[in-house]
Protein backbone atom coordinates (compact mmCIF):
# COMPACT_ATOMS: atom_id res chain seq x y z
CA UNK A 1 0.00 0.00 0.00
CA UNK A 2 1.40 3.39 -0.99
CA UNK A 3 2.41 5.16 2.37
CA UNK A 4 0.73 8.32 0.49
CA UNK A 5 -2.51 7.67 0.35
CA UNK A 6 -3.65 8.71 3.85
CA UNK A 7 -4.87 5.96 5.41
CA UNK A 8 -5.27 4.52 9.39
CA UNK A 9 -6.74 2.14 11.11
CA UNK A 10 -9.29 4.03 13.25
CA UNK A 11 -12.61 1.81 13.33
CA UNK A 12 -15.38 3.68 11.01
CA UNK A 13 -17.89 4.89 13.62
CA UNK A 14 -21.58 3.92 13.35
CA UNK A 15 -22.62 7.00 10.86
CA UNK A 16 -25.36 6.96 8.78
CA UNK A 17 -24.39 7.70 5.16
CA UNK A 18 -24.67 11.19 4.72
CA UNK A 19 -27.99 12.02 2.23
CA UNK A 20 -26.10 14.72 0.68
CA UNK A 21 -24.24 13.64 -2.57
CA UNK A 22 -21.23 14.81 -1.37
CA UNK A 23 -18.44 13.79 0.56
CA UNK A 24 -17.49 15.79 3.59
CA UNK A 25 -14.04 14.95 4.67
CA UNK A 26 -12.07 17.32 6.75
CA UNK A 27 -9.10 15.38 7.57
CA UNK A 28 -7.22 13.74 5.20
CA UNK A 29 -5.31 11.22 7.81
CA UNK A 30 -8.29 8.93 8.81
CA UNK A 31 -9.02 6.99 6.04
CA UNK A 32 -10.52 3.28 6.22
CA UNK A 33 -10.25 2.45 2.36
CA UNK A 34 -11.46 -0.62 2.90
CA UNK A 35 -14.75 0.86 3.44
CA UNK A 36 -16.68 1.40 0.65
CA UNK A 37 -19.31 4.34 0.91
CA UNK A 38 -21.99 5.51 -1.23
CA UNK A 39 -21.48 8.19 -4.13
CA UNK A 40 -19.34 10.55 -2.26
CA UNK A 41 -19.09 13.25 -5.53
CA UNK A 42 -22.32 13.14 -7.05
CA UNK A 43 -24.54 16.59 -8.03
CA UNK A 44 -26.05 17.31 -11.14
CA UNK A 45 -28.89 14.24 -11.01
CA UNK A 46 -30.18 16.25 -8.03
CA UNK A 47 -32.23 19.02 -8.82
CA UNK A 48 -30.53 22.01 -6.73
CA UNK A 49 -29.72 20.80 -3.76
CA UNK A 50 -29.26 23.58 -0.91
CA UNK A 51 -25.94 22.21 0.12
CA UNK A 52 -24.71 22.24 -3.66
CA UNK A 53 -24.44 26.37 -2.98
CA UNK A 54 -21.21 27.75 -1.78
CA UNK A 55 -22.86 29.97 0.38
CA UNK A 56 -25.05 28.16 1.84
CA UNK A 57 -24.57 26.00 5.12
CA UNK A 58 -26.71 22.75 4.63
CA UNK A 59 -28.45 23.29 7.18
CA UNK A 60 -29.14 19.33 8.24
CA UNK A 61 -25.61 18.13 6.49
CA UNK A 62 -24.77 14.70 8.37
CA UNK A 63 -21.62 14.40 10.94
CA UNK A 64 -18.18 14.13 8.32
CA UNK A 65 -18.31 10.37 7.87
CA UNK A 66 -14.68 9.15 8.22
CA UNK A 67 -15.48 6.45 5.56
CA UNK A 68 -15.97 9.06 2.84
CA UNK A 69 -12.51 9.59 2.49
CA UNK A 70 -11.67 6.25 0.32
CA UNK A 71 -8.64 5.77 -1.54
CA UNK A 72 -8.89 5.33 -5.19
CA UNK A 73 -11.42 3.08 -6.25
CA UNK A 74 -10.10 -0.93 -5.98
CA UNK A 75 -11.27 -1.72 -9.73
CA UNK A 76 -9.08 1.17 -11.33
CA UNK A 77 -5.70 0.99 -9.64
CA UNK A 78 -3.66 -1.41 -12.11
CA UNK A 79 -0.07 -1.98 -12.26
CA UNK A 80 1.42 1.83 -13.60
CA UNK A 81 2.70 3.05 -10.60
CA UNK A 82 -0.04 5.35 -10.29
CA UNK A 83 0.81 8.73 -8.90
CA UNK A 84 -0.83 9.76 -5.61
CA UNK A 85 -1.46 13.53 -4.11
CA UNK A 86 1.15 14.35 -1.47
CA UNK A 87 0.49 16.53 1.34
CA UNK A 88 1.10 19.81 0.64
CA UNK A 89 4.70 20.79 0.85
CA UNK A 90 6.73 23.33 -0.74
CA UNK A 91 7.44 24.19 -4.46
CA UNK A 92 11.42 23.33 -4.20
CA UNK A 93 10.74 19.67 -3.43
CA UNK A 94 8.66 19.24 -6.34
CA UNK A 95 10.66 17.51 -9.23
CA UNK A 96 9.48 18.58 -12.07
CA UNK A 97 10.60 20.32 -15.56
CA UNK A 98 8.85 23.73 -16.13
CA UNK A 99 8.91 26.34 -18.53
CA UNK A 100 8.62 29.81 -17.93
CA UNK A 101 7.92 33.55 -19.49
CA UNK A 102 10.19 36.02 -18.21
CA UNK A 103 11.25 39.17 -19.69
CA UNK A 104 10.97 37.85 -23.20
CA UNK A 105 12.77 34.84 -22.79
CA UNK A 106 11.65 31.24 -21.51
CA UNK A 107 12.78 29.63 -18.65
CA UNK A 108 13.27 25.80 -18.57
CA UNK A 109 14.11 24.72 -14.94
CA UNK A 110 15.17 21.43 -14.73
CA UNK A 111 14.77 19.95 -11.00
CA UNK A 112 17.91 20.12 -9.35
CA UNK A 113 20.13 16.73 -8.92
CA UNK A 114 20.08 17.40 -5.00
CA UNK A 115 16.86 17.00 -4.40
CA UNK A 116 17.15 13.55 -3.27
CA UNK A 117 15.44 10.97 -2.96
CA UNK A 118 13.19 12.23 -5.11
CA UNK A 119 15.57 13.19 -7.76
CA UNK A 120 14.30 12.33 -11.41
CA UNK A 121 16.34 10.23 -13.79
CA UNK A 122 17.26 11.22 -17.23
CA UNK A 123 14.69 9.23 -18.77
CA UNK A 124 11.96 10.63 -16.56
CA UNK A 125 12.92 14.25 -17.11
CA UNK A 126 13.23 13.88 -20.80
CA UNK A 127 9.64 12.36 -21.10
CA UNK A 128 8.51 15.18 -19.25
CA UNK A 129 10.06 17.64 -21.17
CA UNK A 130 8.56 15.98 -24.56
CA UNK A 131 5.35 15.99 -23.00
CA UNK A 132 5.48 19.53 -21.79
CA UNK A 133 6.58 20.50 -25.13
CA UNK A 134 3.88 18.29 -27.10
CA UNK A 135 1.44 19.48 -25.37
CA UNK A 136 2.19 23.15 -26.74
CA UNK A 137 1.98 25.12 -24.15
CA UNK A 138 0.68 28.48 -25.07
CA UNK A 139 2.60 31.46 -23.53
CA UNK A 140 5.28 31.18 -25.84
CA UNK A 141 6.23 32.86 -28.72
CA UNK A 142 7.61 31.10 -31.50
CA UNK A 143 11.43 31.33 -31.65
CA UNK A 144 11.62 32.53 -28.46
CA UNK A 145 15.16 32.44 -27.16
CA UNK A 146 15.30 29.63 -24.19
CA UNK A 147 17.75 29.76 -21.32
CA UNK A 148 18.26 26.68 -19.87
CA UNK A 149 18.47 26.56 -15.65
CA UNK A 150 20.36 23.19 -15.57
CA UNK A 151 20.99 23.73 -11.86
CA UNK A 152 23.62 21.38 -10.19
CA UNK A 153 22.01 18.57 -12.58
CA UNK A 154 24.80 16.71 -14.51
CA UNK A 155 24.13 17.02 -18.26
CA UNK A 156 26.51 15.21 -20.79
CA UNK A 157 26.86 16.57 -24.50
CA UNK A 158 24.29 14.52 -26.28
CA UNK A 159 22.01 15.10 -23.72
CA UNK A 160 22.22 18.89 -24.29
CA UNK A 161 22.10 18.11 -27.70
CA UNK A 162 18.59 16.25 -27.26
CA UNK A 163 17.40 18.96 -25.13
CA UNK A 164 18.03 21.61 -28.00
CA UNK A 165 16.89 19.50 -30.80
CA UNK A 166 13.20 18.99 -28.81
CA UNK A 167 13.32 22.58 -28.34
CA UNK A 168 13.80 23.49 -31.97
CA UNK A 169 10.92 20.43 -33.30
CA UNK A 170 8.62 22.75 -30.86
CA UNK A 171 10.26 25.88 -32.33
CA UNK A 172 12.00 27.15 -29.76
CA UNK A 173 15.91 27.75 -29.64
CA UNK A 174 18.09 27.12 -27.57
CA UNK A 175 20.63 30.03 -26.15
CA UNK A 176 21.95 29.61 -22.65
CA UNK A 177 22.71 27.09 -20.32
CA UNK A 178 23.21 28.00 -16.97
CA UNK A 179 24.58 25.47 -14.86
CA UNK A 180 26.34 25.00 -11.37
CA UNK A 181 28.35 21.77 -12.41
CA UNK A 182 31.81 22.45 -14.46
CA UNK A 183 31.28 19.15 -16.46
CA UNK A 184 27.48 20.80 -17.46
CA UNK A 185 29.65 23.66 -18.58
CA UNK A 186 31.91 21.90 -20.47
CA UNK A 187 29.82 19.49 -21.93
CA UNK A 188 27.57 22.68 -23.15
CA UNK A 189 30.47 24.71 -25.07
CA UNK A 190 31.53 21.59 -27.07
CA UNK A 191 28.18 21.52 -28.80
CA UNK A 192 28.56 25.48 -29.25
CA UNK A 193 25.91 26.22 -26.67
CA UNK A 194 26.75 29.40 -24.89
CA UNK A 195 27.25 28.87 -20.69
CA UNK A 196 27.19 30.76 -17.29
CA UNK A 197 28.74 28.89 -15.16
CA UNK A 198 26.97 30.22 -11.57
CA UNK A 199 28.07 28.79 -7.89
CA UNK A 200 26.03 26.95 -6.46
CA UNK A 201 24.95 30.00 -3.85
CA UNK A 202 23.71 31.54 -6.41
CA UNK A 203 21.65 29.21 -7.94
CA UNK A 204 20.27 28.99 -4.61
CA UNK A 205 19.36 32.49 -4.30
CA UNK A 206 17.54 32.01 -7.48
CA UNK A 207 15.16 30.05 -6.49
CA UNK A 208 11.70 31.27 -6.14
CA UNK A 209 10.43 32.03 -2.42
CA UNK A 210 8.20 29.23 -1.68
CA UNK A 211 4.66 29.32 -2.04
CA UNK A 212 4.35 32.73 -1.59
CA UNK A 213 2.80 34.05 -4.99
CA UNK A 214 1.40 31.11 -7.45
CA UNK A 215 3.46 31.08 -10.78
CA UNK A 216 1.91 31.73 -13.89
CA UNK A 217 -1.37 29.42 -15.34
CA UNK A 218 0.22 26.38 -16.85
CA UNK A 219 -1.76 26.34 -20.05
CA UNK A 220 -1.63 22.96 -22.16
CA UNK A 221 -3.46 21.04 -24.90
CA UNK A 222 -3.01 17.20 -24.59
CA UNK A 223 -4.67 13.93 -23.46
CA UNK A 224 -2.99 13.52 -19.63
CA UNK A 225 -2.66 9.69 -20.18
CA UNK A 226 -2.15 7.48 -17.67
CA UNK A 227 1.41 7.53 -15.76
CA UNK A 228 1.45 11.02 -16.50
CA UNK A 229 1.62 13.54 -13.37
CA UNK A 230 1.96 17.28 -13.87
CA UNK A 231 2.25 19.46 -10.58
CA UNK A 232 2.84 22.89 -10.76
CA UNK A 233 2.96 25.85 -8.49
CA UNK A 234 -0.06 27.87 -9.64
CA UNK A 235 -3.63 26.97 -11.69
CA UNK A 236 -3.24 24.46 -14.75
CA UNK A 237 -6.11 24.75 -17.30
CA UNK A 238 -5.85 21.41 -19.74
CA UNK A 239 -7.53 21.08 -22.90
CA UNK A 240 -8.16 17.79 -23.50
CA UNK A 241 -9.14 14.73 -21.16
CA UNK A 242 -7.61 13.81 -18.17
CA UNK A 243 -7.20 9.96 -18.61
CA UNK A 244 -7.58 7.03 -15.17
CA UNK A 245 -4.24 6.57 -13.42
CA UNK A 246 -3.05 9.77 -14.33
CA UNK A 247 -2.35 13.05 -11.53
CA UNK A 248 -2.46 16.62 -11.85
CA UNK A 249 -1.63 18.46 -8.37
CA UNK A 250 -1.92 22.22 -8.69
CA UNK A 251 -1.34 24.95 -6.37
CA UNK A 252 -3.91 27.21 -7.57
CA UNK A 253 -7.33 25.78 -9.37
CA UNK A 254 -7.20 22.84 -12.08
CA UNK A 255 -10.06 23.61 -15.25
CA UNK A 256 -9.97 20.69 -17.69
CA UNK A 257 -12.25 21.35 -21.00
CA UNK A 258 -12.68 17.70 -21.06
CA UNK A 259 -13.19 14.56 -19.13
CA UNK A 260 -11.65 14.59 -16.13
CA UNK A 261 -11.24 10.69 -15.17
CA UNK A 262 -7.90 10.90 -13.19
CA UNK A 263 -6.84 12.18 -9.76
CA UNK A 264 -7.09 15.95 -9.76
CA UNK A 265 -5.78 18.01 -6.33
CA UNK A 266 -6.58 22.25 -6.19
CA UNK A 267 -5.18 24.23 -3.83
CA UNK A 268 -2.20 21.58 -2.96
CA UNK A 269 -0.42 24.05 -0.77
CA UNK A 270 -4.16 24.53 1.71
CA UNK A 271 -6.13 26.83 -0.42
CA UNK A 272 -9.76 25.55 0.41
CA UNK A 273 -10.89 27.92 -1.83
CA UNK A 274 -9.43 26.70 -5.10
CA UNK A 275 -11.65 24.85 -7.75
CA UNK A 276 -11.77 22.30 -9.83
CA UNK A 277 -13.94 22.36 -13.05
CA UNK A 278 -14.46 20.11 -15.81
CA UNK A 279 -16.89 19.60 -18.60
CA UNK A 280 -17.18 15.93 -17.51
CA UNK A 281 -16.52 15.49 -13.55
CA UNK A 282 -15.48 11.76 -13.45
CA UNK A 283 -12.73 11.77 -11.24
CA UNK A 284 -11.08 8.41 -9.52
CA UNK A 285 -10.63 11.25 -6.75
CA UNK A 286 -10.55 15.05 -6.31
CA UNK A 287 -8.55 16.85 -3.32
CA UNK A 288 -8.96 20.63 -2.63
CA UNK A 289 -6.11 21.90 0.12
CA UNK A 290 -6.85 18.68 2.54
CA UNK A 291 -10.26 17.99 1.23
CA UNK A 292 -10.88 14.65 -0.45
CA UNK A 293 -13.64 13.28 -2.45
CA UNK A 294 -14.26 10.02 -4.64
CA UNK A 295 -15.74 8.71 -7.28
CA UNK A 296 -19.27 7.39 -6.94
CA UNK A 297 -20.11 4.07 -7.13
CA UNK A 298 -22.57 4.79 -9.57
CA UNK A 299 -21.56 6.71 -12.38
CA UNK A 300 -23.70 9.49 -14.09
CA UNK A 301 -25.93 8.81 -17.12
CA UNK A 302 -25.41 12.04 -18.79
CA UNK A 303 -22.97 14.93 -17.62
CA UNK A 304 -22.86 18.20 -17.93
CA UNK A 305 -19.63 20.91 -17.03
CA UNK A 306 -19.45 20.81 -12.83
CA UNK A 307 -17.42 22.89 -10.72
CA UNK A 308 -16.27 21.77 -7.56
CA UNK A 309 -15.10 23.31 -4.25
CA UNK A 310 -15.16 23.35 -0.22
CA UNK A 311 -18.21 24.84 1.19
CA UNK A 312 -19.04 24.03 4.92
CA UNK A 313 -16.61 21.51 5.79
CA UNK A 314 -16.42 19.61 2.74
CA UNK A 315 -16.11 18.94 -1.23
CA UNK A 316 -19.61 20.31 -2.81
CA UNK A 317 -20.17 19.70 -6.82
CA UNK A 318 -22.37 22.33 -8.57
CA UNK A 319 -23.33 22.37 -11.90
CA UNK A 320 -21.11 25.24 -13.58
CA UNK A 321 -24.41 26.46 -15.01
CA UNK A 322 -26.05 27.07 -11.66
CA UNK A 323 -22.38 27.38 -9.89
CA UNK A 324 -21.53 30.79 -11.56
CA UNK A 325 -25.53 32.39 -11.17
CA UNK A 326 -24.79 31.74 -7.00
CA UNK A 327 -21.73 33.35 -7.37
CA UNK A 328 -23.07 36.60 -9.60
CA UNK A 329 -26.32 36.56 -7.44
CA UNK A 330 -25.75 39.34 -4.39
CA UNK B 1 9.41 3.87 -48.22
CA UNK B 2 9.05 0.68 -45.68
CA UNK B 3 6.89 0.66 -43.28
CA UNK B 4 7.99 -0.51 -39.81
CA UNK B 5 5.15 -0.72 -37.12
CA UNK B 6 5.49 -1.95 -33.75
CA UNK B 7 2.69 -3.61 -31.92
CA UNK B 8 2.83 -2.94 -28.66
CA UNK B 9 0.40 -2.96 -25.29
CA UNK B 10 1.50 -2.18 -22.03
CA UNK B 11 -0.17 -5.25 -20.13
CA UNK B 12 0.66 -8.83 -20.90
CA UNK B 13 -0.81 -11.80 -22.61
CA UNK B 14 -3.49 -9.25 -24.77
CA UNK B 15 -2.54 -10.81 -28.01
CA UNK B 16 0.35 -8.58 -29.11
CA UNK B 17 2.47 -11.89 -30.63
CA UNK B 18 -1.28 -13.52 -31.71
CA UNK B 19 -2.13 -10.23 -34.10
CA UNK B 20 1.36 -9.87 -34.76
CA UNK B 21 1.46 -13.14 -36.12
CA UNK B 22 -1.75 -12.92 -38.48
CA UNK B 23 -1.29 -9.47 -39.35
CA UNK B 24 2.21 -10.39 -40.48
CA UNK B 25 0.93 -13.09 -42.92
CA UNK B 26 -2.18 -10.97 -44.14
CA UNK B 27 0.17 -8.55 -45.26
CA UNK B 28 2.44 -11.40 -46.90
CA UNK B 29 -0.79 -12.77 -48.53
CA UNK B 30 -1.44 -9.67 -49.77
CA UNK B 31 2.37 -10.01 -51.75
CA UNK B 32 3.83 -7.60 -49.31
CA UNK B 33 7.59 -8.44 -48.77
CA UNK B 34 7.44 -8.66 -44.53
CA UNK B 35 9.77 -9.50 -42.06
CA UNK B 36 8.55 -9.88 -38.35
CA UNK B 37 10.28 -9.27 -35.70
CA UNK B 38 10.34 -10.93 -32.48
CA UNK B 39 11.54 -8.32 -30.01
CA UNK B 40 10.69 -10.45 -26.61
CA UNK B 41 14.06 -11.15 -25.94
CA UNK B 42 13.97 -14.20 -23.23
CA UNK B 43 10.51 -15.04 -23.35
CA UNK B 44 10.43 -15.80 -27.40
CA UNK B 45 7.19 -17.60 -28.90
CA UNK B 46 6.33 -15.67 -32.17
CA UNK B 47 7.89 -18.18 -33.59
CA UNK B 48 5.85 -20.64 -31.85
CA UNK B 49 2.51 -19.11 -32.97
CA UNK B 50 4.25 -19.10 -36.88
CA UNK B 51 4.61 -22.65 -36.73
CA UNK B 52 8.83 -22.08 -37.18
CA UNK B 53 10.74 -23.02 -33.85
CA UNK B 54 11.99 -25.40 -34.99
CA UNK B 55 13.66 -23.54 -38.22
CA UNK B 56 15.28 -21.19 -36.31
CA UNK B 57 19.28 -21.38 -36.50
CA UNK B 58 20.63 -17.71 -35.22
CA UNK B 59 18.82 -14.89 -33.96
CA UNK B 60 19.20 -11.62 -33.52
CA UNK B 61 21.71 -11.48 -31.36
CA UNK B 62 24.01 -13.29 -32.95
CA UNK B 63 23.39 -11.21 -36.13
CA UNK B 64 24.50 -8.12 -33.69
CA UNK B 65 27.41 -10.28 -32.60
CA UNK B 66 28.89 -10.63 -35.83
CA UNK B 67 28.16 -14.40 -35.46
CA UNK B 68 26.32 -14.47 -38.51
CA UNK B 69 25.00 -12.55 -41.37
CA UNK B 70 21.11 -10.86 -41.34
CA UNK B 71 19.84 -13.38 -44.21
CA UNK B 72 21.38 -15.96 -42.19
CA UNK B 73 19.33 -15.81 -39.15
CA UNK B 74 16.27 -14.81 -41.13
CA UNK B 75 13.43 -17.56 -41.28
CA UNK B 76 11.20 -18.25 -44.17
CA UNK B 77 7.98 -18.99 -43.83
CA UNK B 78 7.74 -22.45 -45.94
CA UNK B 79 3.60 -21.94 -46.60
CA UNK B 80 4.38 -17.89 -47.36
CA UNK B 81 7.27 -17.20 -49.39
CA UNK B 82 6.93 -13.58 -48.75
CA UNK B 83 7.42 -13.69 -44.97
CA UNK B 84 10.50 -14.17 -42.61
CA UNK B 85 10.75 -14.09 -39.06
CA UNK B 86 13.66 -12.47 -37.57
CA UNK B 87 13.58 -14.53 -33.79
CA UNK B 88 14.90 -13.41 -30.75
CA UNK B 89 17.20 -15.52 -28.63
CA UNK B 90 15.87 -17.71 -25.82
CA UNK B 91 18.81 -17.56 -23.67
CA UNK B 92 19.64 -14.08 -23.12
CA UNK B 93 18.70 -11.33 -20.87
CA UNK B 94 16.31 -8.41 -22.33
CA UNK B 95 19.58 -6.31 -22.18
CA UNK B 96 21.29 -8.72 -24.78
CA UNK B 97 19.87 -5.91 -26.98
CA UNK B 98 20.00 -1.60 -27.28
CA UNK B 99 18.03 0.48 -29.03
CA UNK B 100 20.70 1.31 -30.99
CA UNK B 101 21.66 -1.91 -32.08
CA UNK B 102 17.41 -2.38 -32.85
CA UNK B 103 17.30 0.78 -35.10
CA UNK B 104 20.80 -0.93 -36.98
CA UNK B 105 18.99 -4.61 -37.55
CA UNK B 106 15.66 -2.62 -38.79
CA UNK B 107 17.10 -0.52 -40.97
CA UNK B 108 19.04 -3.35 -42.73
CA UNK B 109 15.85 -4.82 -43.13
CA UNK B 110 14.27 -1.94 -45.32
CA UNK B 111 16.40 -2.63 -47.88
CA UNK B 112 14.62 -5.48 -48.75
CA UNK B 113 10.98 -5.54 -46.94
CA UNK B 114 8.01 -3.59 -47.39
CA UNK B 115 6.23 -4.06 -43.75
CA UNK B 116 8.30 -4.78 -40.68
CA UNK B 117 6.45 -5.28 -37.67
CA UNK B 118 7.77 -5.64 -34.42
CA UNK B 119 6.53 -7.95 -31.46
CA UNK B 120 6.85 -6.12 -28.53
CA UNK B 121 7.59 -7.26 -25.12
CA UNK B 122 4.68 -6.55 -22.30
CA UNK B 123 5.79 -3.77 -20.04
CA UNK B 124 7.67 -0.42 -20.81
CA UNK B 125 11.08 -1.30 -19.60
CA UNK B 126 13.76 -2.05 -21.64
CA UNK B 127 12.79 -4.50 -24.21
CA UNK B 128 10.18 -2.14 -24.79
CA UNK B 129 12.05 0.60 -25.35
CA UNK B 130 14.29 -1.80 -27.67
CA UNK B 131 10.80 -2.77 -29.72
CA UNK B 132 9.80 1.00 -30.41
CA UNK B 133 13.21 2.49 -31.20
CA UNK B 134 13.31 1.89 -34.48
CA UNK B 135 9.27 1.93 -35.05
CA UNK B 136 7.58 4.87 -37.34
CA UNK B 137 4.03 3.78 -36.11
CA UNK B 138 2.19 1.26 -33.75
CA UNK B 139 -0.49 -0.58 -33.37
CA UNK B 140 -1.82 -0.38 -29.82
CA UNK B 141 -3.22 -3.85 -28.84
CA UNK B 142 -5.83 -3.96 -25.92
CA UNK B 143 -8.89 -6.28 -24.45
CA UNK B 144 -11.40 -4.22 -23.08
CA UNK B 145 -10.86 -4.15 -19.39
CA UNK B 146 -9.85 -1.64 -17.15
CA UNK B 147 -6.33 -2.30 -16.31
CA UNK B 148 -5.56 -3.44 -19.91
CA UNK B 149 -6.62 -0.15 -21.74
CA UNK B 150 -4.91 1.99 -18.51
CA UNK B 151 -1.69 0.66 -19.66
CA UNK B 152 -2.55 1.02 -23.27
CA UNK B 153 -3.01 4.62 -22.50
CA UNK B 154 0.27 4.72 -20.73
CA UNK B 155 2.25 3.48 -23.48
CA UNK B 156 0.52 5.51 -26.09
CA UNK B 157 1.78 8.64 -23.70
CA UNK B 158 5.36 6.99 -24.07
CA UNK B 159 4.93 6.60 -27.76
CA UNK B 160 3.72 9.92 -28.17
CA UNK B 161 6.64 11.38 -26.12
CA UNK B 162 9.25 9.23 -28.04
CA UNK B 163 7.93 10.37 -31.76
CA UNK B 164 6.25 7.67 -32.66
CA UNK B 165 3.37 9.60 -33.95
CA UNK B 166 1.21 7.24 -36.22
CA UNK B 167 -0.86 5.26 -33.69
CA UNK B 168 -3.90 2.97 -34.54
CA UNK B 169 -5.94 0.54 -31.85
CA UNK B 170 -7.04 -2.89 -32.30
CA UNK B 171 -9.21 -3.99 -29.95
CA UNK B 172 -9.05 -7.65 -29.04
CA UNK B 173 -11.55 -10.40 -27.21
CA UNK B 174 -14.63 -8.63 -27.50
CA UNK B 175 -17.36 -10.48 -26.67
CA UNK B 176 -20.94 -8.95 -27.91
CA UNK B 177 -22.54 -10.66 -25.53
CA UNK B 178 -21.10 -9.81 -22.75
CA UNK B 179 -20.81 -6.39 -24.12
CA UNK B 180 -25.04 -5.76 -24.66
CA UNK B 181 -25.26 -6.99 -21.53
CA UNK B 182 -23.19 -4.57 -20.54
CA UNK B 183 -20.71 -6.26 -18.80
CA UNK B 184 -18.10 -5.65 -20.29
CA UNK B 185 -16.16 -2.68 -22.05
CA UNK B 186 -17.88 -1.73 -25.25
CA UNK B 187 -15.49 -0.41 -28.00
CA UNK B 188 -16.60 3.27 -28.07
CA UNK B 189 -16.02 3.26 -23.79
CA UNK B 190 -11.90 1.91 -25.21
CA UNK B 191 -12.12 4.78 -27.80
CA UNK B 192 -13.47 7.32 -25.54
CA UNK B 193 -10.12 7.04 -22.99
CA UNK B 194 -7.45 6.19 -25.76
CA UNK B 195 -8.49 8.33 -28.15
CA UNK B 196 -6.41 7.58 -31.15
CA UNK B 197 -7.90 5.62 -34.35
CA UNK B 198 -9.35 2.79 -34.54
CA UNK B 199 -7.94 -0.04 -37.04
CA UNK B 200 -9.75 -2.85 -35.95
CA UNK B 201 -12.16 -5.31 -33.42
CA UNK B 202 -11.46 -8.78 -33.03
CA UNK B 203 -13.79 -11.44 -31.06
CA UNK B 204 -12.96 -13.56 -28.79
CA UNK B 205 -12.76 -17.11 -30.54
CA UNK B 206 -11.50 -20.48 -29.39
CA UNK B 207 -10.37 -20.82 -32.87
CA UNK B 208 -7.36 -18.23 -32.28
CA UNK B 209 -6.10 -20.44 -29.49
CA UNK B 210 -6.28 -23.75 -31.29
CA UNK B 211 -4.45 -22.16 -34.04
CA UNK B 212 -1.87 -21.06 -31.94
CA UNK B 213 -1.03 -24.20 -30.64
CA UNK B 214 -0.54 -25.50 -33.82
CA UNK B 215 1.31 -22.54 -35.34
CA UNK B 216 -0.76 -21.80 -38.02
CA UNK B 217 -2.17 -18.27 -38.30
CA UNK B 218 -5.81 -18.03 -38.56
CA UNK B 219 -5.69 -16.31 -41.79
CA UNK B 220 -4.16 -19.07 -43.29
CA UNK B 221 -6.87 -21.26 -42.24
CA UNK B 222 -9.35 -22.68 -45.10
CA UNK B 223 -12.73 -22.16 -43.15
CA UNK B 224 -13.80 -18.55 -42.48
CA UNK B 225 -14.04 -17.42 -39.09
CA UNK B 226 -14.88 -13.49 -38.21
CA UNK B 227 -11.87 -13.36 -36.17
CA UNK B 228 -9.68 -13.90 -39.50
CA UNK B 229 -11.89 -11.83 -41.05
CA UNK B 230 -10.84 -8.95 -38.74
CA UNK B 231 -7.26 -9.61 -39.10
CA UNK B 232 -7.70 -9.11 -42.83
CA UNK B 233 -9.38 -6.08 -42.66
CA UNK B 234 -6.87 -5.05 -40.71
CA UNK B 235 -4.72 -5.36 -43.26
CA UNK B 236 -6.49 -3.90 -45.45
CA UNK B 237 -7.16 -0.75 -43.55
CA UNK B 238 -3.26 -0.66 -43.18
CA UNK B 239 -2.77 -0.61 -46.70
CA UNK B 240 -5.17 2.72 -46.65
CA UNK B 241 -8.83 0.99 -48.42
CA UNK B 242 -12.11 2.28 -46.00
CA UNK B 243 -13.21 -1.13 -45.14
CA UNK B 244 -16.22 -0.58 -43.00
CA UNK B 245 -16.20 -2.38 -38.93
CA UNK B 246 -17.76 -6.03 -39.03
CA UNK B 247 -21.19 -5.59 -37.07
CA UNK B 248 -19.85 -8.03 -34.32
CA UNK B 249 -23.25 -7.77 -32.31
CA UNK B 250 -25.58 -10.04 -35.49
CA UNK B 251 -25.56 -13.91 -34.81
CA UNK B 252 -22.23 -15.58 -35.28
CA UNK B 253 -22.96 -18.27 -38.82
CA UNK B 254 -25.62 -15.38 -40.14
CA UNK B 255 -22.52 -12.93 -39.86
CA UNK B 256 -20.40 -14.76 -41.99
CA UNK B 257 -22.74 -15.51 -44.89
CA UNK B 258 -23.79 -11.52 -44.76
CA UNK B 259 -19.58 -10.90 -44.89
CA UNK B 260 -19.82 -13.07 -47.60
CA UNK B 261 -23.04 -11.33 -49.56
CA UNK B 262 -20.81 -8.67 -48.42
CA UNK B 263 -18.05 -8.85 -50.41
CA UNK B 264 -19.48 -10.43 -53.21
CA UNK B 265 -21.68 -7.83 -54.52
CA UNK B 266 -18.02 -5.27 -54.14
CA UNK B 267 -15.69 -7.19 -55.63
N1 LIG C 1 -9.17 -13.05 -30.08
C1 LIG C 1 -8.78 -14.03 -29.25
N2 LIG C 1 -9.66 -14.99 -28.86
C2 LIG C 1 -9.28 -15.98 -28.03
N3 LIG C 1 -8.04 -16.10 -27.52
C3 LIG C 1 -7.13 -15.19 -27.84
C4 LIG C 1 -7.44 -14.11 -28.72
N4 LIG C 1 -6.32 -13.35 -28.87
C5 LIG C 1 -5.36 -13.93 -28.11
N5 LIG C 1 -5.82 -15.03 -27.50
C6 LIG C 1 -5.07 -15.92 -26.61
O1 LIG C 1 -4.52 -15.18 -25.55
C7 LIG C 1 -3.26 -15.68 -25.18
C8 LIG C 1 -2.22 -14.59 -25.18
O2 LIG C 1 -2.02 -14.14 -26.51
P1 LIG C 1 -0.63 -13.59 -27.01
O3 LIG C 1 0.48 -14.51 -26.67
O4 LIG C 1 -0.79 -13.18 -28.43
O5 LIG C 1 -0.53 -12.28 -26.10
P2 LIG C 1 0.74 -11.33 -25.93
O6 LIG C 1 0.17 -9.96 -25.73
O7 LIG C 1 1.70 -11.51 -27.01
O8 LIG C 1 1.35 -11.86 -24.56
P3 LIG C 1 2.77 -11.48 -23.92
O9 LIG C 1 2.55 -10.15 -23.26
O10 LIG C 1 3.03 -12.56 -22.93
O11 LIG C 1 3.77 -11.41 -25.03
C9 LIG C 1 -2.94 -16.81 -26.16
O12 LIG C 1 -3.23 -18.02 -25.54
C10 LIG C 1 -3.88 -16.53 -27.30
O13 LIG C 1 -4.24 -17.73 -27.97
MG1 LIG D 1 3.84 -11.95 -26.92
Amino acid sequence: MNSDIPVSDTPVPDTPAPDTPVSDTPAPNTAAPDTPSEAAISASDTPVPDALTPDTPAPDSPAPDPSELAAPNAPTDTIGSHPTPQPPQPEVTVPQVRLKGEDGRLLLLLPPESDLPSAMTWTELWLQLKNRLQAGERFWQLNSPVHLMARDRLLDARQLQDISEALAEAQLQLKRVYTSRRQTAVAAATVGLSVEQQSAITHLSQTEAAGQVLAEPLYIQTTVRSGIEIRHPGTVVVLGDVNPGSSIVADGDVLVWGALRGVVQAGASGNSRCMIMALRLDPTQIRIADFVARAPENPHSQYLPEVAYVASGGVRIAKASEFSKERLSP
Amino acid sequence: MSRIIVVTSGKGGVGKTTCSANIGMALAQRGHKVAVIDADFGLRNLDLLLGLENRIVYTAVEVLAGQCRLEQALVKDKRQPNLVLLPAAQNRTKDAVTPDQMRKLVNALTKVFNYILIDSPAGIEMGFQNAIAAAKEALIVTTPEIAAVRDADRVVGLLEANDVKKLHLIINRIKPAMVQQDKMMSVSDVQEILAIPLIGVIPDDERVIVSTNKGEPLVLSQTASTAALAFQNIVRRLDGEKVPFIDLTAPNDDLISRIRRFFGSRD
